[in-house]
C-alpha cells in the first residue's frame, strides 16, 4: 500500500508541487524569520559585549522609570560621585559616562541624518582610558577643544568627512553649529564594527552641555586593579556606597543584552504571525486539493477496495502521501528560509556588523520546519483521508462524477456551531470576560473564518457566482455563462479555494478599517480641540527635545501672535488603587544576579503619560470643553484629569493622587480642574509649576508649541517669520493645523506598509490555491473541455471561460473578506468605543477598499492564466475519446 | 492543388484522397489509414463500418477535423481542412460540422435548450427560431429544454445531442457510435430521426458504427479494415450488411 501511494505520488509531479507551494511559503516565513533573529541577536549581543568589555563595574542611580520603548529611564549620578568611586580600594580607573539622545548630524543637505525609525544618535563624552571609553579611536585624536567632535566611521563616511572638515550638528542650544572632525571611532578590537547607532563624541564638558544635564552622568563606571575581580570589585564598591546601584561589567552587559534580545523578540514574534497566517491559508488549499485529488481518483480507490485494500490501508496510502508532500515541502521551505534569512542579512549588513550574514541553522529550526510542514499537511488530508476510505468497491465501475452533494446536516451543525461560538469569543473577548480576552477574540476569529470554508462559502457559492457571472453572460455570452455554472457547480470546493483569499483579504481589511477611523478620529479630536493656528513641533520622533529653549518667548514676539503655549511631555506612575492593581496582575522586574546595593526605588504602580501645560495660556490654545475647576487653580502641586480618566478611577476634584516621579519620588498630587474633551492619549495634564521640578533634564524641554494668531492677522506672513525663526534647525517644524494632523498620525502609514506587504503573502498563497483548484478542475473536466472545443468553442473563447471562472472565485473570496474584515473592525472599534468614548470613531475607507477589490479579482485572473493556457492546449481528440 | 481536378472533390460534401495515419514509429509504427480515398455525397447518410482497429474511427476524426492526417487530404464542402490553423479549424466544425459522440455530448451545466443552440451561441449568432422549433419538434424534445443533461434519459440526451448537431445547418453531421450506449428503442429512435434529417430536411450525415441495424439506416456502407476500404454497398440492408462483414472477416 505504501509503495501504491508513493508510486502514485511521484507519477503526478505537477501536483505534488502544486500542493506543497502553500507549505513552502509559509514555512519559508517561519523559518526565514526564526533564523534571522536568532543570527541578528547573536551578532548584536557580541557587538553589545565587546562595547562594554571594558567596564569591570557600573554605579548607577536605582531610581527609574519603565518606559514602553524598551530601556528604562534612570535619573543622572552627581560628578562628585566619580571620586567617590576611584576612591574605593580596588578601583584602576573610574569614569563618569554621558550617554543621551538629543544632538543630530545634519548633513549636507541641511537635512537630519537618519530621522525617523533608524537607530539612535547619542551624545557620548570622551573618556580618557582606553578600558572605560565606548569605541575605538581609529584615527586621529580625542577632542580636545568644546568645538571638536570624533564620530565613527560609518557616519563619517555616510557624510564624506574627513578629519579636520567641519561637522554641522543641530543642537538646542546654538541651533546648527559646525564641529571640526578631530577623530574617527569604530567598535571593535580595530574598531572596524558598528551596532548602527551614531554615537558622537565631545568633551565632558560640552557632552553635558549639549544634553542639558551639566555636572551631571548617565552613570559611572571603573576599571579594576590587577587580580581583582568583577565580583569582588562590586562588593567593595556597593559596600562604600550603599545609596547607589552597583552591578558588575558582566552584569550590565547581560542587561544590555537582554534588551536587545527582547526588541529582536517582539520583532520576531510581529513577523512570525504572518507566517502562520499563511500557514493557515495553507491548510485551505491542501485540505482542497487532497479532496479534489480523491474525487478524481475514485475508480482507482474502488479498484484497490475491489481488489481487497482494507479501507484501514485506504486512509494511510493518503496520509502517507501527505507526509511525504509535507516533508519534501519543508525541506524546501527550509531551504527558501534560510535563503530569505541570508538575503535579509546581506541587507542589514549595510547599517549594522553582522558577525556572520550566513543563517545559522540550529536543529530546533529543522524540527519547526519538519514538525509544521508535516502536521500541517497531514491535519488538512485527513477528512479527505476519511472521505476517500468510504468509496464502495462498486464505484470501480460506475461513472466519475463530480462532488456535487449538498450540504449535510452534520456540516451545517458544525457551521452554525463555529459562527455562533466565534461570535461568542469575540463578543466576551472585547467585553473583556474570561481568562485571556486577546486569545479569545483570536479563536473567535479564527473559528468565523474557517465557518466561511465550512457553511457561510458553500451556502453562497452558487448564488453568488451566478450572480457575478451575470454581466459576463449578458448578450447570451457563452464564456460568461459556463464560467459561472463552473463557479457554482461545486460549491464546496469554490468555497474552499474562496476561503483562502477570503483569510487575507479580511484582514486587510480589518487593518485597513480601523486605521482609517484611527485617523479619522485623530483628525476630527485635532481639528475640534486645537484653536490653535500652529503647532511648532520636532521632525521626528528620534528629536525629541529638539526645541532650544526660550523659543516659546521668542515666538510671542512675533508680529500677529497671539497666544503661544508651550508643551511637554513625561511619564509617571501611578500608586492610587486602580494602578496599584493593574500594575500586581504584570510580572514584576527580578534583580538580575551581579547587581547589588540599592534596591529599585520605584513603588509598584501603573506607568502613563502626562502632557506639561502652562495653565496661563493652554486653555486658550485648546477647546477643553466644560472645565470643573479653574485653570486659575491649577498651581504647584496640582493636575487637570480627563472627565472619563477620573470617573474610571474615582477620582474627584480636589482628591489627592500618589504619584510616583522618577526625579523626585512620590508625590502626592491634587486634581484641581477636570476637563471634557480630550487632546491625544495623555489623561493628566502638569501644570509646568508641578511638571518642571518633577520632572528629569530630558523631559523639561518644550515638546511642541502652540500658537494661534490675533484675529486679522495675515498668517501667511506669520507662519513665515515663525518658519524664519526656526530656519536654522532642521529638527524644528513650523506646521499648520492640516500638517499638525498628519504628523501625529503618520507614523501608522508606515506600519501599515509593513503590514500590508506582509499579508501581500497570504493573499498570493491564496492565488495559488485558486490556480491550484482550476488546474485540477480542468483536468477533471477533459471530457466537457473536448466537447466544447470540437463544437467550436476557440481556444480564446476556452481561456476566457476559465479566466472568468477564477474572477469569479477571487471577488466571491475578496467580498466574504471585505464584510467579515468590515464586521470585525465595527466589533473592534465598538469595544474601543464603549471603553474610551470619543477615541475611535467608525470610517470606511472606501478608496481603499475598491482598490483591494479590483486588486485580488485581477490577480484571480492572473492565477488563471497557466490553467487556462493548458486548457486550451488540450488536444482535443484525446479529450473527446478518453473514457 | 492537382488533386482539386479529381471529381470527387467538387462533388462531395466531404472526403478524403490518399488518406494516411500513421501512428508511432519503425517496430511500433501502425498504419490506421492506409491511402483512403472517398467522398460523401450531399443528402445522403453513409455508414462506415469494420471491425476494431479497422480505422474507422480514425477516418472520421480526420474528416471532421479532430485530428490531422501523416498525409493525403481531407475537405469539407471546398475547404482543405488540412491548410487550416487551429483557430479555423475550429471555426470549421462550429458552423460547418455537427456532432454526434457515443457518450458524453452534452455540457452538464447547460441546460438542453443551452446545449442545442451552443455552436451558434460560440459563434455569437442567433438561432433561426423557426428551424429550432422544427428540429425540438422533430426530435420531441419540447417540454424538456429546461432541464439539466442529468434530468435526462440516456436516449433523451442523443436526442439533444442530434439537435444540435441539426440546429446550425451544418454542411455534414458525423456521428460516432451514436447509439452505442442506448437501449434498442431508444437507438432505433435516434436513428430515425437522423433518416428523416436526410430525407426530408436533406442533411448529409456520416456514422461510424459496428451495428448492421444501425447501418441498415443509411443510403450507402463503406467497409474499411486494415486502413483501407475494402467494400461498398449501396441501399443495404441488415443482413446484407452481416453477410459482406462475415466475407471480410474470413
Amino acid at each position: 500500500m505504501f509503495r501504491i501511494a508513493l508510486k502514485d505520488l511521484f507519477a503526478r509531479k505537477r501536483r505534488l508541487v502544486t500542493t506543497g507551494i502553500a507549505v513552502v511559503l509559509g514555512i519559508a516565513f517561519l523559518t526565514g524569520t526564526q533564523l534571522l533573529s536568532v543570527t541578528l541577536s547573536d551578532s548584536i549581543k557580541s557587538l553589545v559585549g565587546d562595547v562594554y568589555s571594558g567596564f569591570d563595574s557600573v554605579v548607577r542611580s536605582p531610581r527609574t522609570q519603565e518606559t514602553p520603548f524598551g530601556q528604562p529611564i534612570r535619573t543622572l549620578v552627581p560628578d562628585s560621585l566619580v571620586d567617590e568611586v576611584a576612591g574605593v580600594d580596588g578601583v584602576r580607573a573610574a569614569a563618569g559616562v554621558v550617554e543621551s539622545p538629543g544632538p543630530q548630524v545634519v548633513g549636507d543637505d541641511g537635512k537630519v541624518l537618519g530621522g525617523g525609525f533608524g537607530p539612535p544618535t547619542l551624545v557620548y563624552n570622551w573618556i580618557d582610558d582606553d578600558a572605560l571609553r565606548i569605541g575605538v579611536l581609529r584615527d586621529g585624536r580625542a577632542p580636545g577643544a568644546d568645538t571638536e567632535v570624533v564620530i565613527d566611521f560609518r557616519t563619517a563616511e555616510t557624510l564624506g568627512k574627513q578629519l579636520g572638515d567641519q561637522v554641522d550638528i543641530a543642537t538646542t542650544q546654538d541651533g546648527v553649529r559646525a564641529y571640526t572632525l578631530v577623530g574617527i571611532s569604530g567598535l571593535g578590537d580595530d574598531g572596524s564594527q558598528s551596532t548602527g547607532a551614531r554615537p558622537l563624541l565631545f568633551t565632558t564638558a560640552e557632552a553635558q552641555r549639549l544634553v542639558n544635564q551639566p555636572d551631571q552622568f548617565n552613570y559611572v563606571v571603573a576599571g579594576a586593579t590587577d587580580g581583582e575581580t568583577q565580583d569582588q570589585l562590586a562588593g567593595r564598591l556597593s559596600q562604600a556606597l550603599p545609596e547607589w546601584q552597583v552591578l558588575t561589567g558582566a552584569a550590565f552587559t547581560a542587561e544590555s543584552q537582554e534588551q536587545i534580545s527582547q526588541f529582536v523578540g517582539i520583532l520576531e514574534i510581529f513577523v512570525s504571525v504572518f507566517g502562520w497566517v499563511a500557514l493557515f491559508v495553507a491548510i485551505f488549499i491542501i485540505y482542497n486539493t487532497f479532496s479534489i485529488i480523491i474525487t478524481q481518483r475514485t475508480r482507482e480507490t474502488a479498484l484497490l477496495r475491489a481488489v481487497g485494500a482494507t479501507r484501514r490501508q485506504v486512509v494511510v496510502a493518503t496520509l502517507v502521501e501527505a507526509v511525504v508532500v509535507g516533508l519534501i515541502a519543508a525541506v524546501l521551505g527550509l531551504l527558501a528560509g534560510l535563503a530569505l534569512a541570508a538575503l535579509l542579512l546581506v541587507l542589514l549588513s549595510g547599517f549594522f556588523t553582522i558577525a556572520s550574514t550566513t543563517p545559522g541553522l540550529t536543529p530546533g529550526v529543522v524540527l519547526l520546519a519538519v514538525g509544521i510542514g508535516v502536521g500541517v499537511t497531514v491535519l488538512s488530508a485527513v477528512i479527505p483521508a476519511i472521505r476517500s476510505s468510504k468509496i464502495p468497491p462498486v464505484a470501480a465501475i460506475g461513472e466519475v462524477s463530480l462532488d456535487r452533494s449538498g450540504i449535510s446536516t452534520s456540516r451545517k451543525v458544525w457551521g452554525a456551531l463555529l459562527i455562533i461560538g466565534g461570535i461568542a469569543l469575540i463578543g466576551t473577548g472585547l467585553a473583556q470576560v474570561g481568562p485571556n480576552p486577546l486569545f479569545q477574540v483570536g479563536g473567535g476569529a479564527v473559528a468565523i473564518l474557517i465557518s466561511v470554508a465550512v457553511i457561510l462559502g458553500p451556502l453562497l457559492a452558487a448564488p453568488v457566482s451566478r450572480v457575478l457571472s451575470a454581466p459576463f453572460a449578458a448578450g447570451g455570452r457563452v464564456a460568461g455563462r459556463l464560467a459561472g455554472e463552473n463557479a457554482a457547480r461545486s460549491p464546496k470546493r469554490t468555497a474552499a479555494t474562496a476561503a483562502a483569499l477570503t483569510i487575507g483579504v479580511t484582514l486587510v481589511t480589518l487593518i485597513a478599517v480601523v486605521a482609517s477611523s484611527i485617523k479619522a478620529s485623530a483628525d476630527d479630536a485635532i481639528n475640534q480641540s486645537v484653536r490653535a493656528d500652529f503647532v511648532v513641533a520636532t521632525a521626528s520622533l528620534t528629536s525629541f527635545g529638539a526645541i532650544p529653549p526660550g523659543s516659546a518667548e521668542a515666538i510671542r514676539d512675533t508680529p500677529g501672535v497671539a497666544e503661544v503655549s508651550p508643551v511637554r511631555f513625561t511619564l509617571l506612575r501611578l500608586l492610587d488603587p486602580v494602578g496599584v492593581a493593574e500594575a500586581s496582575s504584570t510580572p514584576t522586574t527580578t534583580v538580575p544576579a551581579g547587581q547589588l546595593g540599592a534596591p529599585p526605588d520605584a513603588p509598584v504602580g501603573q506607568d502613563d503619560f502626562a502632557l506639561g501645560i502652562d495653565p496661563a495660556t493652554w486653555f486658550d490654545v485648546v477647546d477643553a470643553g466644560e472645565l470643573q475647576g479653574s485653570p486659575a487653580d491649577l498651581v504647584a502641586g496640582t493636575m487637570a484629569v480627563d472627565r472619563k480618566y477620573a470617573s474610571d478611577r474615582g477620582w474627584r476634584l480636589g482628591d489627592r493622587i500618589p504619584v510616583y516621579f522618577v526625579a523626585t519620588g512620590v508625590q502626592q498630587i491634587e486634581v484641581a480642574v477636570i476637563y471634557d474633551q480630550p487632546l491625544g492619549q495623555a489623561g493628566i495634564w502638569l501644570p509646568l509649576s508641578t511638571f518642571e521640578p518633577n520632572t528629569l533634564p530630558l523631559f523639561n524641554v518644550d515638546n511642541q508649541i502652540f500658537v494661534t494668531t490675533e484675529p486679522g492677522a495675515d498668517t501667511a506672513q506669520v507662519q513665515r517669520d515663525l518658519d524664519a525663526r526656526f530656519a536654522d534647525l532642521p529638527t524644528v517644524q513650523v506646521q499648520d493645523l492640516q500638517e499638525y494632523v498628519e504628523s501625529q498620525t503618520g507614523p501608522i502609514n508606515v506600519f501599515l506598509g509593513i503590514v500590508y506587504g506582509l499579508l501581500g503573502l497570504a493573499i498570493v498563497i491564496a492565488l495559488i490555491g485558486i490556480a491550484n483548484t482550476l488546474s485540477l478542475s480542468v483536468l477533471e473536466r477533459t471530457r466537457e473541455l473536448g466537447l466544447l472545443r470540437a463544437v467550436g468553442m476557440t481556444q480564446r473563447q476556452l481561456k476566457r471561460t476559465i479566466r472568468i471562472e477564477a474572477g469569479i472565485i477571487a471577488i466571491f473570496g475578496t467580498l466574504m473578506g471585505l464584510v467579515i474584515g468590515i464586521l470585525f473592525a465595527i466589533a473592534l472599534t465598538v469595544a474601543i468605543a464603549a471603553d474610551n468614548p470619543g477615541v475611535l470613531q467608525f470610517r470606511l475607507p472606501v478608496v481603499q477598499l475598491l482598490v483591494i477589490v479590483v486588486v485580488a479579482a485581477g490577480a484571480g485572473v492572473v492565477a488563471a492564466l497557466l490553467p487556462a493556457r493548458r486548457a486550451a492546449r488540450m488536444d482535443v481528440l484525446e479529450a473527446v475519446s478518453s473514457t | 492543388m492537382s488533386t482539386s481536378t479529381d471529381p470527387t472533390a467538387t462533388t462531395g460534401a466531404a472526403g478524403a484522397l490518399e488518406a494516411v495515419k500513421v501512428y508511432g514509429e519503425g517496430d511500433t509504427e501502425v498504419r490506421a489509414l492506409d491511402g483512403v480515398s472517398v467522398s460523401f455525397d450531399r443528402g445522403r447518410f453513409t455508414a462506415i463500418m469494420g471491425p476494431s482497429g479497422s480505422g474507422k474511427s480514425t477516418l472520421m476524426h480526420c474528416l471532421a477535423g479532430l485530428d490531422r492526417l501523416s498525409s493525403g487530404r481531407v475537405f469539407i464542402g471546398d475547404t482543405f481542412l488540412d491548410e487550416l490553423n487551429d483557430a479555423r479549424l475550429t471555426e470549421l466544425r462550429r458552423d460547418k460540422v455537427g456532432f454526434v459522440f457515443q457518450a458524453f455530448n452534452l455540457i452538464p451545466t447547460l441546460s438542453a435548450a443551452e446545449n442545442i443552440t451552443l455552436p451558434m451561441d460560440l459563434a455569437g449568432r442567433k438561432p433561426d427560431q423557426g428551424w429550432m422549433d422544427q428540429i425540438i419538434g422533430i426530435v420531441g424534445l419540447a417540454d424538456r429544454l429546461s432541464h439539466r443533461p442529468s434530468e435526462l434519459s440516456g436516449g433523451q440526451q442523443q436526442r439533444v445531442a442530434v439537435a444540435r448537431a441539426l440546429a446550425s445547418r451544418p454542411e455534414i453531421v458525423f456521428a460516432d457510435e451514436p447509439t452505442g450506449n442506448l437501449d434498442s428503442r431508444s437507438g432505433q429512435e435516434v436513428l430515425g430521426f437522423m433518416r428523416y434529417a436526410v430525407s426530408d430536411l436533406g442533411q448529409t450525415i456520416v456514422m461510424v458504427t459496428h451495428d448492421p441495424n444501425a447501418a441498415a439506416y443509411a443510403d450507402r456502407v463503406v467497409f474499411l479494415a486494415d486502413g483501407r476500404i475494402v467494400d461498398q454497398m449501396d441501399q443495404p440492408n441488415a443482413e446484407r450488411i452481416i453477410d459482406s462483414m462475415k466475407r471480410l472477416g474470413s
